[in-house]
């Protein structure tokens, strides 16, 4: 079979391919939405236990190394055989990139353009080699542009939730105005669509994140930067794209070309969306090269092929195209940044910030941001969305990390399913006893708003739904003397410090809903040993067994 | 033409008043001889609750008390869209007594459907996620198993509707339940903080949306408002396990005694006082009823209906 003839054959297989691992990553993040409160049967991490760069990096910062992580190690050995094939073949952010580039093509009826290889496309080595420095430091950013995060934090908590409240509104305008022709009702044919929409795609609750314009202008930008060079991202940006070019450099399979037959037409350039120079016969680039096999397709004289090499053997182009000057440059940048995140008072255990509540089971600070890869896991399967991504609740150091925003939700006292889903263990995943009983905060009651204490009104909301079996929030019975002389005895809510947890739930369903009269604070949080008002042990010995 | 002297024509007129006055009682009195059962007890033999299967018992206990009342055809006709409204308000197992027995739920629904019912929807708006709060429940599993329809409720669906009460003028309530031809009230009994009791008044805060929980500021009149609004006609009060403590969440087991008791009926302030006895109080002790009773809504004197008791095992 001729070189062109297997091109072909190959680049249906590549979008087969490629199409199945974009659906496999949307498959898992619809079954990584909320439904039981315990883990999801799924492997809905997947994505990031094959990713290198997260394997690396949290390595780096934690010198430790998840057990599941290391199937970044297969994805290593692939690109050591095959080169950028990740790239090519199998990352769905690439392959929406990929969607977009076509779409303009397509579109765009101007003779094609030449887009060749650029000295920035260096951008990307620079970008990783700042971020590893980071992550040695301790601080894992990795997460803000890795590109599986990336795609994960942005339809989690941006497309999904745009499309939910889209459905909803379309859904409930027709529901609610029922507009029919005799017995023929258009929500006959709604209803249906919507319930199997709320119940087997989203949750039933509508979730929507703070901030989430933001993380979705970013994405916006990533897909819309395909106008300006075919995967741009791909090719200057992505830091985990240069780290499998760094493992690029003498791939075992690599694009050979025959100058004899070679008429110099230039069409294999055009074909190439990574700017791997397949034109030039001495100088392809193997750490830019996706492996899309375009070229070969696009050489009608049959002088390109991909071929097998030895290890041993140089490639032409010879090395990574990185200058230790401007390489430096990046290290330093890493390091201004660093300074930049820690320059805060915070940042060194001097501070807490009591909007600072970690799911429980978060490890102290410090070892939470050496593991947190910001990718949204925890907070798609949230069912009360309370995990919101953090803005500057913890610091820039901690962006988009999750954080519990109990004025939005609470942690459900039966459910344990963020620490079951994260990747890299920021979150450990407890046993649900162990979480129902592990402490991230502590309920402080603002007496200038609740009820009974600023309004000698009834409430007892907070008491209600404290999930406590035995409940932390109990009631002293007091008498009030009200504005006409008479007196009534009201219910006035007392928190016990012992068996709070912070779940936040009391704060969520206060009838303040503005700033309610009851708060959680990250006061008492199981993970810092200085952050304890409360000498533990009052009422609840450690220890003592409260039969839940 | 004989005259008709003043007192003869008095004597004649508080006859005809007398009589006037007490046809209707006499007549209802003749009637009641055929009318089904206001309201029907069903209890399981207390000597043989220790080792009942309780899924059996609550399922039968359910027919039992319905059947003692004239049946589900009472209430339902055919085509009919029915609503039924258990406590599903908790992401908490049966045995917790915090939601409605799951078996209860699921013989009110198969009942249902064999009286012909278009369609009989089960939702509640509860206090957690709804899909976690249906699933442990066990309701979500019990309402397909009876061929009855699981309802998410939709935080986009509550209308402003015309409660006309004495405390509220008007509240949002959940559209498709105020559409439905028949809504079943079906409460667990247990204890609440605030109420003492949480029983079949207290269960139509699951029909409402707004910021109800401010509602506990004068509980008493806003639940007589939407029960007013709700217009009863079926309530069944589920006391399979009664959560006796630590109200209305429970989650101790410690909290729960089994009673093995399902009533029902057509007076929700009687079920209620019923309920109320069995958590140890005194009806007359209970605010809620007393606000009820003032406003006309039914008897607390559950005696006075002659409920049918009946004792199974």
């Amino acid at each position: 079979m001729s070189a062109h003839a297997r091109a072909r054959r190959l680049i249906w297989t590549r979008r087969t391919v490629q199409g199945l691992a974009l659906l496999l990553f949307v498959v898992l993040l619809a079954a990584n939405r909320p439904t039981t409160g315990l883990a999801p049967d799924a492997p809905v991490g997947v994505f990031f236990d094959l990713d290198p760069l997260v394997m690396i990096a949290t390595w780096l910062s934690t010198h430790t190394l998840a057990g599941a992580s290391l199937l970044g190690l297969a994805t290593i050995a692939v690109t050591l055989v095959f080169g950028r094939v990740f790239c090519g073949w199998f990352c769905p952010l690439g392959t929406l990139h990929n969607m977009v580039g076509s779409l303009r093509d397509q579109f765009r009826r101007i003779t094609p353009r030449v887009e060749g290889y650029s000295r920035w496309q260096r951008g990307k080595y620079y970008i990783l080699a700042a971020l590893l420095l980071l992550a040695v430091c301790g601080a894992n950013w990795i997460g803000v542009l890795d590109p599986f995060s990336l795609l994960y934090r942005s339809l989690s908590l941006t497309v999904v939730p745009a499309l939910d409240v889209a459905v909803g509104a379309v859904a409930n305008a027709i529901y609610m105005g029922d507009p029919h022709l005799g017995a023929l009702h258009l929500r006959d044919l709604t209803e249906p669509v919507y319930t199997w929409w709320r119940n087997q795609v989203t949750a039933t609750e509508l979730r929507v994140f703070s901030g989430a314009g933001f993380i979705f202008l970013i994405f916006m930008t990533a897909l819309a930067l395909n106008l300006v060079r075919n995967r741009f991202w791909c090719r200057y940006l992505c830091p985990l794209g240069g780290l499998l070019g760094a493992f690029s450099i003498r791939p075992l399979l690599r694009l050979t070309s025959d100058s004899e037959s070679c008429n110099s037409c230039g069409k294999c350039t055009l074909s190439c969306p990574a700017a791997a120079q397949p034109e030039k016969p001495d100088q392809w680039l193997g750490t830019e090269c996706f492996g899309c096999w375009n070229c070969v397709d696009a050489c009608k004289n049959g002088s390109l092929d991909f071929t097998w090499h030895l290890p041993t053997a140089k490639t032409s182009s010879g090395t990574l195209d990185v200058g230790k000057r401007r390489l430096i440059t990046s290290l330093v940048a890493g390091a201004g940044g660093l300074a930049l995140m820690r320059m805060t008072p915070q940042a060194h255990g001097k501070t807490f910030n009591p909007a600072l509540i970690r799911p429980p089971g978060s490890r102290a600070e410090r070892e939470f941001l050496q593991r947190c890869v910001q990718c949204g896991l925890c907070m798609q399967v949230c069912p009360t969305a309370a995990l919101q991504p953090a803005w500057e609740q913890a610091g820039l150091e901690g962006l988009w990390s999750p954080v519990l925003v109990p004025a939005i939700g609470y942690c459900e006292f039966e459910c344990h399913a963020c620490g079951q889903v994260c990747p890299t263990q920021a979150i450990e995943p407890l046993t649900l006893d162990v979480k129902k009983k592990a402490n991230i905060g502590l309920a402080v009651i603002d007496t200038t708003r609740c009820l009974p204490f600023a309004y000698d009104r009834e409430c007892i909301v907070c008491e209600e739904h404290c999930p406590i079996p035995t409940k932390a929030i109990t009631f002293e019975l007091r008498d009030v003397e009200l504005r006409d002389g008479s007196s009534r005895t009201l219910k006035f809510p007392v928190v016990d410090p012992d068996l709070c947890t912070g779940c936040g739930i009391c704060e969520t369903k206060c009838p303040f809903q503005d700033l309610a009269a009851i708060r959680v604070t990250s006061a008492g949080e199981d993970r810092h040993p200085d952050n304890q008002p409360v000498l533990p042990g009052g009422n609840d010995p450690y220890g003592q067994d409260l039969g839940y | 033409m004989p005259r008709c002297d003043r007192r003869e024509f008095l004597r004649n007129a508080a006859l005809a008043t007398g009589a006037i006055a007490l046809s209707d009682p006499l007549i209802r009195l003749a009637r009641a001889a055929d009318d089904p059962a206001q309201m029907a007890i069903a209890r399981w033999d207390q000597a043989a609750l220790a080792d009942a299967d309780l899924t059996a018992a609550a399922t039968r206990l359910t027919e039992a008390a319905m059947s003692s009342i004239g049946g589900m055809t009472r209430f339902v006709s055919k085509g009919d869209v029915v609503w039924i409204k258990p406590n599903i308000g908790w992401n908490r197992r049966p045995e917790l007594a915090a939601n409605t027995n799951p078996d209860v739920v699921g013989t009110l629904v198969r009942l249902c459907v064999e009286a012909g019912a278009k369609t009989v929807k089960v939702g509640d708006h509860p206090c957690h996620p709804a899909k976690q709060a249906y699933r442990t429940s066990g309701i979500a599993a019990a309402t397909k198993a009876g061929g009855g329809q699981v309802v998410y409720l939709d935080e986009r669906r509550f209308r402003d509707m015309e409660l006309g009460g004495d405390r509220l003028e008007t509240w949002p309530v959940y559209t498709e339940i105020a559409e439905a031809d028949l809504v079943i009230n079906v409460p667990v009994v247990k204890h609440h903080g605030l109420t003492n009791a949480s029983l079949a008044m207290k269960n139509y805060m699951g029909t409402i949306g707004g910021q109800r929980t401010a509602w506990h500021q004068h509980m008493d009149p806003c639940l007589v408002d939407i029960t007013r609004f709700m217009r009863p006609r079926l309530t069944v009060i589920d006391a399979v396990r009664v959560l006796d403590a630590h109200g209305p969440q429970g989650g101790d087991p410690g909290d729960v005694t089994v009673h093995g008791i399902v009533a029902a009926g057509t007076d929700i302030v009687a079920l209620d006082a019923f309920g109320s006895t069995l958590l140890g109080h005194d009806p007359t002790a209970i605010s809620t009823l007393n606000a009820a009773v003032a406003a006309g809504l039914g008897t607390i004197d559950y005696a006075s209906l002659a409920p049918v008791d009946r004792v199974l095992s």
